[in-house]
């Protein structure tokens, strides 16, 4: 880990951010709090729904918007905290609060190709009416999808203050 | 539904408002200030979330020197390359609570006679 960090800090991107002006860091941070807003917001609506709020609302409707603004946020926040970790990337060695955050994006990942491959949420986004057995299903899935996302955010706000 | 959504944000706000201010960065710290003076190891770096120096004193100890978020340090007027290294300051700050670390979070820097007050002073 401490290799990876210290190949992270020594690349010449890091290097170039860090001489690149005192508000770089702070506007680089600024980018990953739009990720995490449009990520979060996302999967907090479609979760909820998963878990039986709005249930008026058709999944296939609610999907359309959350699950690409998910993707989008996903890609902008995974690109500014690597950018944000490269600053003084070794100083994050042995911080748990990482250590934690890196497999429980893994995990949200790995939740989201799962959930993608169940008929039930085919089934759902093609409009087709869920039986209880697969609502119970995506209903589980919703509910270790927030579990897990509100693990990574919680540890990332947190590696600051360890 | 939608009141009982509304009913719990509510909820989580005022909870959120009730907590002090220790929104920023918990740095744990002693209470008192200390002063330390020593020999610029590492020079002001102002990239990253808060500047930082190194500075090693007349026992040899090497204090890893925490200062303000960058914009506010360079706006204090300390910026790199002020303070030249190898040169004798001083700074005053917060020693970190855990004391098997030397590391200061610092509010003043004195290089030859000029004050660098990165944070202001305080009210005690």
């Amino acid at each position: 880990m401490f290799e990876l960090l210290a190949w992270v800090e020594g690349t010449a991107l890091a290097s170039f951010l860090r001489g690149a002006g005192v508000w770089t860091y702070g506007l680089i941070n600024l980018a990953h709090i739009l990720g995490i807003g449009s990520l979060f917001g996302a999967i907090l609506i479609l979760d909820l729904r998963l878990l039986g709020v709005w249930r008026t609302i058709p999944l296939a409707v609610i999907a359309r918007p959350t699950v690409p603004l998910a993707a989008g946020g996903f890609l902008l926040a995974v690109s500014s905290g690597v950018l944000m970790i490269s600053f003084n990337a070794t100083e994050y060695y042995g911080n748990p609060f990482l250590y934690i955050k890196l497999p429980a994006i893994v995990f949200g990942l790995l939740n989201v190709i799962a959930v993608q491959q169940l008929p039930a949420w085919r089934a759902a986004l093609a409009g087709f009416e869920t039986d209880p057995v697969d609502r119970r299903l995506l209903a589980v899935a919703g509910g270790v999808s927030l579990t897990i996302w509100l693990t990574v955010i919680t540890c990332g706000r947190m590696i600051g203050y360890w | 539904m939608q009141y009982r959504i509304a009913t719990l944000m509510a909820l989580a706000l005022g909870l959120l408002l009730s907590f002090p201010a220790a929104a920023h960065h918990g740095w744990s710290a002693q209470d008192e200030e200390i002063e330390v003076s020593g020999v610029v190891e590492t020079g002001v770096s102002l990239s990253g979330p808060h500047g930082t120096m190194q500075v090693r004193d007349g026992d040899g100890q090497l204090w890893d020197i925490t200062l303000a978020p960058a914009p506010r340090t360079h706006r204090a007027g300390l910026r790199e390359g002020t303070v030249p290294v190898g040169d004798e300051v001083t700074v005053h700050g917060q020693r970190s609570a855990d004391a098997d670390r030397h590391e200061i979070k610092v509010r003043r820097v004195t290089w030859n006679g000029q004050h660098f007050d990165v944070y202001p002073p305080r009210r005690s």
